[in-house]
């Protein structure tokens, strides 16, 4: 969709839906909204709704990046610790790798 | 070994190990197993002897090195010294010596060697992985060892009644059936299973017509996987105090097991028993060694009791003391620590025991051939049947007719340890049943899948008893299969076992005359306790399982050197860029390049 031809108004509502649909645990839709909206928010000559929708990059920022926190440090966990966690380890696992502890 | 144990070591750097069967045993001896085996499922222990546990007064077997239980992160493949071994050396001579000192320059002899396994740590994981908590449709990683032990009774007796059955007293002839290696699938286990299986069997056959008189029944067993912490012997004794058997541990009246017997040159067997059962009085242990004492008098071989207070040799018999102590003898070749050199290695084989037959016989005169030692064992086995023929309460002045057939006991000797396709064993294999024995018949306890399958050596021994200790019913095949005598009996069923046998061939033609043996030979399920409890760390059963595997292969190649594939691999990359350079640059200038020279303004559409 090429955000030329939208009117100013329909561009603030769809970063805000994308915003609002990030906090459903969709982290990647506030990737979208970040990349999409970068240059409409920062590069673009000013006009009245571009405010409003810097913020909402600028939020979808934050929690992208708490979120890229979170799942990195809990996937390196995982993966190193998961042969020594034993029982758990496995319940925790939906395909466990033959030949390998 | 040594050699073994610094390339586990330095694993890192070493891929795979390829090691060549000597054509000789090894003189010096060689034995993978531990050095006191099955330490932990014995009766001795903290609560039981404990000044006789893990072997501290008799180490049993000395040679041994353990290395059959060190994990090693790289295959180890065995392979016979023929033509693909030339050339593998070839391969190296020509392209991997280093000539003059110089390194060696490619391309180079590489090889790979793939035996995959599916399951990892310890037992209880593998296990626990065989059915996992989200699985679609789980593949299994492991299986627990399992197989069936064989028994027969010289009277009958009904087995769908289970427990204590009244009036009957039993004495328990046992042995094993199987061995191991450090390599799979080559075990022979010549002196430490096939002599003592070959002369139970033998005996049972010289007793065949001698026990129906007897005052008690005597119960042959095979154990089967006893040589990993007695599986088979462990589960039929739980069977039995769990009511769950032909009889139960109170009908035993005493137990004989026969362990490895192949007689040295001094023709002395030895008579082992538990110095702790005996304290107590009720144990009558002397009876049955005065039995065999006198079994053996006028034959070739002297019979001895150790002069040292000793445990038990790891045997069958320890795991009956573990329920109830039972008087019974473990008969060996061996006064302190093992005589076998190459106990639970390749090499106990048919050479270690020195049947050497003349390379110049056909396998047939092969098969005929009484070598000295299956004489030394027929003394053995007739030793044995007499023994039991007095302790099962026969008359001292009918056991001289009771003699064990010397070349029942070379043909026994030939099919388990060098050929199992020979005429003997053919004639009594089940009809249904050719083909699937493949030449060389080793012996190593299988895997079950959850349902216990019945292997080959197991299948062997089943045959021969039953052909050995039963009787030719001259019923139909149908009759045969049906198990009933004729098409209106029901009742004997479960005491006797039908058998269809594929029998001799007939001259001058390639049809067989098949009969119907009946016998009393029975089959029972040798998995360990352990998994029908399910308790995967249990310390008093064995909890062995096996992985599951694929393809087990190994091939050889030439690799080319690492310069060249990164050559080719760079020669790639600038292709590759090239041309996109080129699109590039042609579809930029496209217009200058394609242009047809006529105005493309009027064109209609």
């Amino acid at each position: 969709m090429n955000l030329e031809r939208l009117p100013n108004e329909e561009k603030l509502t769809l970063c805000r839906k994308y915003y609002l649909g990030g906090f459903a645990f969709l982290p990647f839709l506030w990737l979208v909204n970040v990349v999409w909206f970068f240059r409409e928010a920062f590069i673009k000559p000013a006009y009245t709704e571009q405010l409003q929708i810097k913020t909402y990059v600028q939020r979808s920022a934050v929690g992208l990046l708490l979120w890229v926190a979170v799942l990195t440090t809990w996937i390196t966990i995982f993966q190193h610790f998961r042969a020594q966690w034993g029982e758990v380890g496995d319940s925790l696992s939906f395909t466990i790798p033959r030949g390998t502890p | 070994v040594p050699i073994l144990m610094k390339l586990k070591n330095g694993s890192s750097r070493v891929a795979g190990v390829l090691a060549v069967q000597p054509t000789s045993n090894p003189p010096e001896g060689f034995s993978p197993h531990t050095s006191c085996p099955n330490e932990n499922t014995g009766v001795y222990s903290e609560t039981y002897g404990p000044s006789y546990a893990h072997c501290n007064v008799t180490m049993w077997n000395p040679l041994g090195t353990g290395i059959s239980y060190e994990e090693f992160d790289f295959p180890i493949f065995s392979v016979k010294d023929d033509n693909d071994t030339e050339v593998i050396r070839r391969c190296y001579m020509e392209h991997n010596r280093a000539v003059n000192g110089s390194t060696p320059q490619y391309p180079l002899c590489a090889m790979q060697l793939m035996s995959h396994m599916a399951a990892v740590t310890d037992t209880a994981t593998c296990m626990r992985r065989n059915a996992p908590t989200f699985s679609l449709a789980p593949d299994g990683v492991c299986d627990p060892l399992g197989d069936a032990n064989i028994w027969a009774s010289t009277k009958p007796l009904n087995s769908s009644t289970k427990g204590h059955k009244d009036g009957v007293s039993v004495v328990i002839a046992a042995t094993k059936l199987d061995s191991r290696s450090f390599f799979f699938d080559v075990a022979p286990g010549a002196d430490s299973a096939a002599t003592g299986l070959v002369a139970l069997l033998a005996a049972a056959s010289a007793l065949h017509n001698a026990t129906a008189e007897l005052n008690r029944t005597i119960l042959y067993t095979f154990f089967n996987g006893e040589t990993f912490d007695y599986i088979g012997s462990s589960r039929m004794v739980y069977d039995m105090a769990k009511n769950d058997f032909t009889v139960d541990l109170d009908n035993i009246h005493s137990i004989l097991e026969v362990g490895q017997v192949a007689l040295g040159p001094d023709s002395r067997l030895w008579l082992h028993s538990d110095p702790v059962s005996k304290r107590n009085s009720s144990v009558n242990v002397e009876t049955l060694v005065s039995n065999l004492q006198a079994a053996a008098a006028g034959l070739n071989l002297s019979l001895g009791e150790p002069n040292v207070t000793q445990p038990l040799p790891p045997s069958s018999f320890q795991r009956f003391l573990l329920e109830r102590p039972i008087p019974g003898v473990v008969i060996e070749n061996h006064q302190t620590s093992f005589t076998n050199k190459y106990y639970q290695s390749m090499f106990d084989n048919a050479e270690y025991l020195k049947l050497n037959y003349p390379p110049n016989l056909t396998p047939e005169e092969q098969l005929e051939l009484v070598t000295d030692s299956a004489k030394a064992l027929t003394e053995v086995a007739t030793t044995v049947a007499r023994g039991l023929y007095l302790q099962a309460g026969g008359e001292l002045a009918q056991m001289s007719r009771i003699q064990a057939d010397s070349e029942l006991v070379s043909k026994m000797l030939y099919t388990f340890l060098v050929r199992v396709n020979n005429s003997w064993f053919d004639q009594l294999v089940k009809s249904d049943w050719t083909g699937v024995l493949s030449e060389l018949m080793l012996y190593e306890i299988n895997t079950s899948e959850r349902k216990v399958k019945t292997t080959e050596p197991a299948l062997m021994v089943q045959c021969i008893l039953a052909n050995l200790t039963g009787s030719i019913a001259n019923i139909t095949e149908g009759n045969c299969q049906d198990k009933k005598m004729d098409k209106d009996e029901n009742m004997n069923k479960d005491i006797y076992s039908y058998l269809w046998v594929q029998g001799p061939v007939r001259p001058n033609s390639t049809e067989r005359d098949s009969f119907c043996v009946r016998s009393l030979v029975r089959q029972s399920k040798a998995l360990s306790p352990a998994f029908e409890l399910s308790e995967y760390t249990s310390k008093n059963y064995s909890t062995w399982a096996e992985s599951r595997w694929s393809a087990i292969k190994g091939r050889i190649f030439l690799v080319a050197s690492h310069d060249l594939e990164m050559l080719t691999l760079g020669v790639g990359v600038g292709v590759l860029l090239m041309s996109l350079l080129l699109t590039y640059i042609v579809s930029s200038k496209a217009d200058i390049l394609f242009s047809s020279g006529r105005e493309p303004t009027n064109a209609t559409y």
